[in-house]
């Protein structure tokens, strides 16, 4: 592997790592700003709370997303790229991302920005699920590939 | 319906090991296997070519066709 390879790779971890920070900076703070947004737009705390709600869940998606992420470069590095456990991960973050997209969809019925966010995961579902069935048309090419003498 | 390989039938003609054929084809030992025991998927010409020449045959003397 050249340098610009593992230099790619190591920014893309980086990416991932401070993806995770902004999430767990946000799983964190979310009380505080959900009551600080329900003051501010004198609702009742239960807004806030529905607000926390939709956050907290959608974190759980992204908290596995960013995990399988972290794996997928891993085994990239490792040189193993065309592999089925590289497909499963992306199928999982493509679920992730349908997964979201759903909870942002139901929140923009009280929160109408949630709408914008949910068309965005379920773009990026779709394009992870592209990229998904490429690779796997790729793993039967270099399964080919390999049995060729 | 399958092509079967009788790569084994005529190297026990020509009396040569798997290494040695592998070596004179430049091929690894590992490929030859894969060849001989039909798990290979294609075979390439340049192949086919080396294996003939080395064991002074004809590419159907390697290559069987088998219909169901």
């Amino acid at each position: 592997m050249n340098w610009t390879k593992d230099k790619s790779i190591t920014l893309s971890r980086v990416g991932v790592a401070v993806f995770a920070a902004l999430l767990l900076a946000l799983d964190i703070s979310c009380y505080w700003i959900a009551q600080w947004y329900a003051r501010w737009r004198f609702y009742h705390f239960q807004y806030g709370a529905l607000l926390m709600l939709s956050v907290y869940l959608g974190s759980v998606f992204g908290w596995i997303c960013l995990w399988q992420l972290w794996k997928l470069l891993g085994n990239i590095r490792r040189g193993e790229v065309f592999v089925l456990e590289n497909v499963r991960r992306m199928r999982r973050i493509s679920w992730c991302c349908l997964w979201a997209a759903l909870i942002c969809l139901v929140s923009a019925a009280y929160y109408l920005p949630f709408g914008f966010v949910a068309i965005a995961a379920g773009f990026m579902a779709l394009i992870v699920r592209i990229v998904k069935n490429a690779f796997q048309q790729a793993i039967d090419m270099k399964e080919e590939l390999d049995y060729t003498v | 319906m399958e092509i079967l390989v009788n790569l084994d039938v005529m190297m026990a003609k020509r009396k040569i090991s798997g290494g040695e054929l592998a070596e004179r084809v430049g091929i690894t030992p590992a490929n030859l296997s894969i060849l001989k025991t039909g798990k290979a998927k294609a075979i390439r010409f340049s192949t086919l070519m080396a294996l003939c020449h080395e064991l002074q045959c004809q590419p159907g003397d390697i290559l069987e066709f088998v219909d169901d």
